[in-house]
């Protein structure tokens, strides 16, 4: 029963509480994370908390000039306001919390499944698709919100108003299938990096025996790849966020909207 | 056998038809985002998100064709099984 999950955050499976007599309540023994829940949670968890950190501890003690880490902080803070501002004009700054966690989020868990005795919490659909359903939400609300009803069930509807029928059918299956083409697109790009680098880690394993003796020699050859990794982690969150962008931007007034 | 030897080659098929005809369609894409930042230096921050974004769309089709290919694969052959199981918590 007990499958072991291979990351540091293991212990929380292991963890077992009780049983709990509160007179006419019993609760039998239990661990504290149930052992069907999938191991990235606890590790997206975990990212969660090391962001939220990092920010407290940075900004504990605030200066005029910043040094150190409120340096890089703030530096983060400001690239990714002038992201906003650059893809959604002047409403940028007020979705830059939204976009800039959505990056920071996503770059953090692709790269922790680089991390030894780690694994990426994006290699799991279910992961991805939480996020691409947060969106697919805010783009809708937002949709609703700037154009009134009326105006974003025309949004569908294109121009030339006699292929009406013909259109909207298409343009709703197509909005429909942004949240799928998101996840998919985050969750195949580092499930394949992961399996890619999971498979050169097994096969670069030399054993050989000396003088009766059984020796083994782990080869780098996983290195290339893990480096790949990096570079593929950092534009699958640049992409999604880029895409959540356009796609916020896509809601607006369209004399504004410039990915249309 | 036979089934095993068919898994392999459609999976094998998959992966290489969707990287070859990604290939072309991202190099077209590249090849008129190049043009249009040489004919106006000025606009290559636009551009280049605009171009950022039209490959992820691409590269996306040529990723679900892999994502297929690791299902096909999956559970039936003992290497990926392993593998996959490893990654799978």
């Amino acid at each position: 029963m007990e499958q072991e999950q291979g990351t540091w955050l293991e212990f929380l499976y292991l963890i077992k509480l009780g049983p709990f007599d509160l007179g006419s309540l019993h609760i039998p023994r239990f661990a504290l994370i149930p052992h069907w829940v999938p191991m990235a949670i606890p590790l997206s968890v975990f990212v969660a908390i090391m962001l939220a950190v990092i920010g407290y501890v940075g900004m504990r003690r605030r200066e005029r000039i910043p040094h150190g880490l409120q340096n890089v902080l703030e530096m983060a803070v400001e690239s990714l306001e002038g992201l906003s501002r650059t893809l959604l004009g002047d409403q940028g700054p007020k979705f830059a919390p939204f976009l800039g966690t959505f990056f920071l989020y996503i770059l953090l868990m692709n790269l922790l499944g680089l991390l030894p005795g780690f694994a990426s919490p994006t290699a799991n659909l279910n992961i991805t698709l939480g996020l691409a359903l947060i969106v697919f939400v805010v783009v809708q609300y937002y949709g609703l919100q700037n154009n009134g009803p009326w105006g974003y069930l025309k949004h569908f509807t294109g121009d030339i108003w006699w292929l009406v029928p013909l259109i909207f059918p298409v343009h709703v299956i197509g909005e429909l299938v942004r949240p799928i083409s998101l996840s998919l697109r985050l969750f195949g790009n580092i499930l394949g990096e992961e399996t890619v680098i999971a498979m050169l880690v097994g096969m670069s394993f030399l054993s050989f025996k000396v003088h009766g003796l059984l020796v083994g020699l782990p080869l780098p050859f996983a290195l290339p790849m893990m480096l790949l990794a990096l570079f593929t982690g950092t534009v699958q969150a640049l992409v999604f966020t880029l895409l959540t962008a356009a796609y916020l931007a896509g809601t607006m007034a369209h004399p504004e909207a410039e990915a249309h | 056998m036979l089934y095993l030897f068919g898994l392999v080659l459609a999976a094998g098929f998959a992966v290489s038809v969707a990287a070859f005809a990604g290939a072309l369609a991202q190099g077209r894409a590249v090849a008129s985002a190049m043009e249009a930042i040489g004919r106006q230096p000025e606009a290559t921050g636009r551009i280049q998100f605009a171009l950022i974004i039209g490959l992820a769309f691409i590269e996306s089709l040529t990723i679900y064709a892999l994502l297929i290919a690791l299902f096909i694969l999956g559970p039936r052959l003992p290497v990926t099984a392993e593998i996959i199981k490893l990654l799978g918590r």
